[in-house]
């Protein structure tokens, strides 16, 4: 029993243990996140920012987006660490980019990039213009009651 | 002394009557002892028991010929239930209202029926060993198969037919004006406002079950028995094992159809296409519920089992619903027809199949 | 009786061992044309059908090779895979990873309720086929307890994509969004115009050598043994009764692996409905392949995969154009897939007891030449 115990069982639990891990790694890399871009006037450290009158924007390479002032659209991205690349034009017709990496957190579901904040301080930490974001719960208008279909015979639909 | 050979004789009794009936039979009479506190009317749940006891007991009744001749469950129930709902459209069509129809329908289910059971009594009969499986599957084959006949063949009585068309029959059919409660008014016994007896489907039920439980004290009866619990021996006696099965088929078959029409004069409606399709796994768990076994079965255990059946289809929701605000009834439903005869194909039985 | 037989008497033998199939290729001669399909569109069709259904047919072999008979119990396997599925939509995770966390996850449910499913069926020696049929629906009930009641009150679901309005139980259909056809889309290549998921049908393929070569493991060779007979295997030595629950374990695991690649690539999941009919369909499909209860191999899979879902799809137009209603078409559908299950049934046990009557007499015609 003893001898039993020393061989098949640990190589047992060392085989679930490397499942666990790969479990978690899988979830790691596996979640989806959205990612809200929004260019509406903001205000940094007691500093007013404005919106800005147009810019591009691109995550990673899902292509590019363009916002008007008081825009916003959004990103579907898996995984944690991504690229946001910014474009542009400021009051003196110059063009600037911008590229920035950021990190979003495991179980964030949906985070904001203020594109005013980072046109602001380019190189500032993603804390001043990436902040998370809760979907508030008056938007949920699902219908009162839906019925719960427990239809053995739908056989006759398609398979 | 005394008490140690009560408690063994107690023990005894509980083993053969098995563990799940008596959880099932504790778990109804808590539901109705929970009744009254919970807002529930005792009487009318009595009344709704009882009427649902009448609409399914003779449908529960087709078992126990098959179980008897050694066929196993009648899962292919709804062969029965097509012959009578041949009988139902039929009688309809003819469109003669009032109670005669009952009648008719009843005529004109007959040959269906034994038509129809002869022919799966002889297929059973080449498929002695895995009838339970093929019965399933015959009554699925058969419902399906009805549902395109239900739409072509040429019924016209415009109660029945699509109304744009014209032609195939409606999914489900009205019997008011035909045969609606034709049984449960006969000779009703009103208690109370809420406790009514449905006398007339329950002495309807009482005749059919005294007509098998006489036909099993007869020669051919006791035959049929002989060749359920051992069919060599009955071979060896000189009984056509054969012959008595189709005819415990037939037998099935035809309580099958009278069941449905009895069950559609209290229901209302005659339900067409897909209907049919799952109708026996209730009356298989209700007579399993009530003691039977594979292959042993008695009137008893017919009356026991859909009253303990009906009983919970009928409390669970009523009083679930008051208690915690949430209908499980369809939950509950599945969980104990089925564990019940999960519970009685996992007997060791005399007759081993 | 002579052992050489005429070429007559073999074509005959060849039918009545084919019935089925043969029966089925009669059908689908007539179907095809009545319903105008063309034939790139038919092929496409039955490409996506293979790479979508095959798995779960495949899950069914190795408990016929053990004697368990059809094993209608896949559908616990197919519920361990929704349950699955259900927690990667809820934790969000997308693509091929949320695939096989989703069957990392089904595997242990799985595993427990094959091994209870087996259990089950070592008490009921003989009637295997109908128990592991009444325990699908037994399963469903407490898989309804679980979906319907449990989740979102015992069991945490954050979703509200997924959960019922009323707070506890998750709703009739789950979006697959995240991982809709991640694993088909992976390589497609175009095949004279028709679009074939490689990586799918690799998988498939892998499976199909898994099988092969588990045939010829001591554990494939046990539960042959104990397939053809019980008493044998158990005098040789052979643990019956553990290796019955291990080849039904099996399969559970593998009809869940099954249904989440299926469901991966319908994108959808109908919670309440979808495991329940998997399971007759791939039974139905196996058998139109040319399968018995007793017998069934990797080309019985894929003939029976085509042949089905050929009729499958040409049914309810072959029925509008024949008779003027598809719904005629779809209920003809309906019926001939229970009654090929019924006819195959049928067949094997008719052919069970002629050779058991062949073996007899054969037996009591050497007991005469010795006296």
């Amino acid at each position: 029993m003893k001898q039993n115990l020393s061989r098949t069982f640990w190589i047992r639990v060392a085989a679930i243990a490397i499942i666990l891990v790969f479990s978690v790694f899988l979830f790691f890399i596996g979640k989806q996140h959205t990612v809200l871009v929004d260019n509406k006037a903001v205000t940094v450290n007691g500093v007013e920012v404005k919106a800005l009158q147009l810019v591009e924007v691109e995550v990673n390479s899902l292509g590019s987006l363009e916002l008007a002032a008081r825009d916003r659209d959004k990103f579907d991205v898996t995984g944690q660490k991504h690229k946001v690349t910014v474009i542009y034009t400021d009051a003196n017709w110059e063009e600037h980019t911008i590229v920035r990496t950021f990190r979003i957190p495991l179980m964030q579901e949906m985070v904001m990039i203020l594109l005013p904040a980072l046109v602001a301080d380019p190189e500032g930490d993603q804390s001043l213009w990436l902040e998370n974001y809760e979907l508030p719960t008056y938007a949920m208008t699902a219908p009162a009651e839906e019925p719960v279909v427990t239809d053995d015979l739908a056989v006759l639909s398609d398979i | 002394m005394n008490t140690e050979k009560l408690t063994s004789s107690v023990k005894g009794m509980m083993k053969s009557f098995g563990l799940p009936r008596i959880i099932i039979a504790v778990f109804l009479l808590v539901l109705f002892i929970l009744a009254p506190f919970v807002g529930v009317n005792v009487g009318t749940s009595l009344s709704d028991t009882l009427n649902r006891f009448g609409m399914n007991a003779v449908m529960v009744l087709a078992m126990v010929p098959m179980i008897h001749s050694g066929c196993g469950l009648n899962f292919g129930l709804p062969l029965g239930i097509i012959a009578g709902l041949l009988g139902a459209t039929i009688s309809l069509q003819v469109n003669i209202p009032g109670p005669t129809s009952f009648l008719l329908a009843i005529v004109f289910a007959t040959p269906f029926a034994v038509i129809l059971g002869w022919g799966y009594g002889q297929l059973l009969n080449r498929v002695k060993g895995g009838e339970m499986m093929i019965a399933t599957y015959v009554g699925f084959s058969s419902v399906a198969f009805m549902c395109i006949m239900w739409l072509l063949l040429p019924f016209s009585n415009p109660t029945m037919v699509w109304g744009y068309s014209g032609s195939g029959l409606r999914t489900t059919i009205s019997v008011e004006g035909y045969y609606l409660h034709v049984l449960n008014d006969f000779l009703a016994i009103r208690l109370s406002d809420h406790l009514v007896i449905p006398t007339g489907m329950i002495l309807f039920f009482a005749l059919l079950a005294f007509v098998i439980w006489a036909f099993l004290h007869t020669k051919t009866g006791t035959a049929m028995t002989a060749v359920g619990s051992n069919p060599i021996f009955a071979r060896a006696s000189g009984i056509n094992v054969d012959k008595v099965r189709t005819l415990s088929v037939v037998m099935s078959t035809w309580l099958g159809a009278m069941g449905i029409l009895v069950y559609q004069q209290s229901f209302g409606f005659i339900q067409l296409y897909m209907g049919p399709f799952y109708m026996a796994l209730p009356a298989v768990s209700a007579i399993l519920i009530g003691g039977a076994s594979v292959n042993k079965a008695s009137i008893l255990n017919v009356v026991v089992g859909t009253f303990l059946f009906q009983g919970i289809v009928t409390m669970t929701p009523s009083v679930m619903n008051s208690m915690i605000h949430t209908d499980m009834s369809e939950v509950i439903r599945i969980v104990v027809s089925n564990g019940m005869i999960l519970y009685a194909l996992t007997r060791k039985t005399e007759a081993v199949r | 009786m002579t052992l050489h037989m005429t070429k007559t008497q073999k074509v005959l033998r060849f039918m009545g061992n084919n019935t089925v199939p043969i029966l089925f290729l009669i059908i689908c001669a007539f179907g095809i044309p009545l319903s105008g399909y063309s034939a790139n569109y038919l092929i496409s069709e039955v490409v996506v059908r293979i790479a979508r259904n095959s798995f779960l047919i495949v899950s069914l072999l190795i408990p016929i090779l053990a004697g368990m008979g059809l094993n209608f119990g896949m559908t616990l396997g197919a519920m361990a895979g929704q349950i699955g599925l259900i927690f990667i939509s809820d934790w969000g995770i997308a693509g091929i990873p949320g695939m096989l966390l989703a069957m990392i996850i089904s595997t242990p449910i799985s595993v427990v309720l094959g091994w209870w499913c087996g259990k089950i069926l070592n008490m009921a020696k003989g009637r295997e086929m109908v128990t592991s049929y009444i325990i699908g629906f037994f399963m469903n009930g407490i898989y309804q307890l679980v979906v319907l009641y449990g989740m979102g009150a015992i069991i945490p679901i954050r979703s509200n994509a997924l959960v019922l309005p009323r707070g506890y139980g998750i709703r009739n259909t789950v979006n697959l969004i995240g991982i809709r056809k991640s694993l088909d889309n992976l390589l497609t290549v175009r095949l004279f115009g028709i679009p074939v998921p490689l990586v799918t049908f690799a998988v498939i393929a892998l499976l199909c050598l898994f099988v092969l070569w588990f045939k010829k493991t001591k554990l494939g060779q046990d539960m042959r043994a104990v397939g053809q007979d019980m008493e044998v295997a158990r005098a040789a030595g052979i643990r019956v009764e553990h290796t019955r629950i291990v080849s039904i374990v099996i399969s559970t695991v593998f009809a869940g692996y099954g249904m989440i690649l299926y469901l991966q690539n319908i994108g959808t999941l109908n919670t309440y409905n979808s495991h329940m009919q998997i399971g007759m369909f791939s039974v139905a499909a196996l058998l139109v392949g040319g399968a018995t209860v007793a017998k069934a191999n990797i080309r019985n899979v894929f003939l029976g995969v085509i042949l089905f879902h050929l009729m499958f799809i040409v049914s309810p137009m072959a029925g509008k154009n024949l008779i003027g209603q598809a719904q005629l078409g779809e209920y003809f559908r309906v019926f001939v897939s229970y009654g090929v299950i019924t006819i195959s049934l049928v067949l094997y046990e008719v052919r069970k007891k002629r050779d058991q009557s062949l073996a007899g007499l054969v037996l009591a015609a050497e007991q005469e030449e010795t006296v």
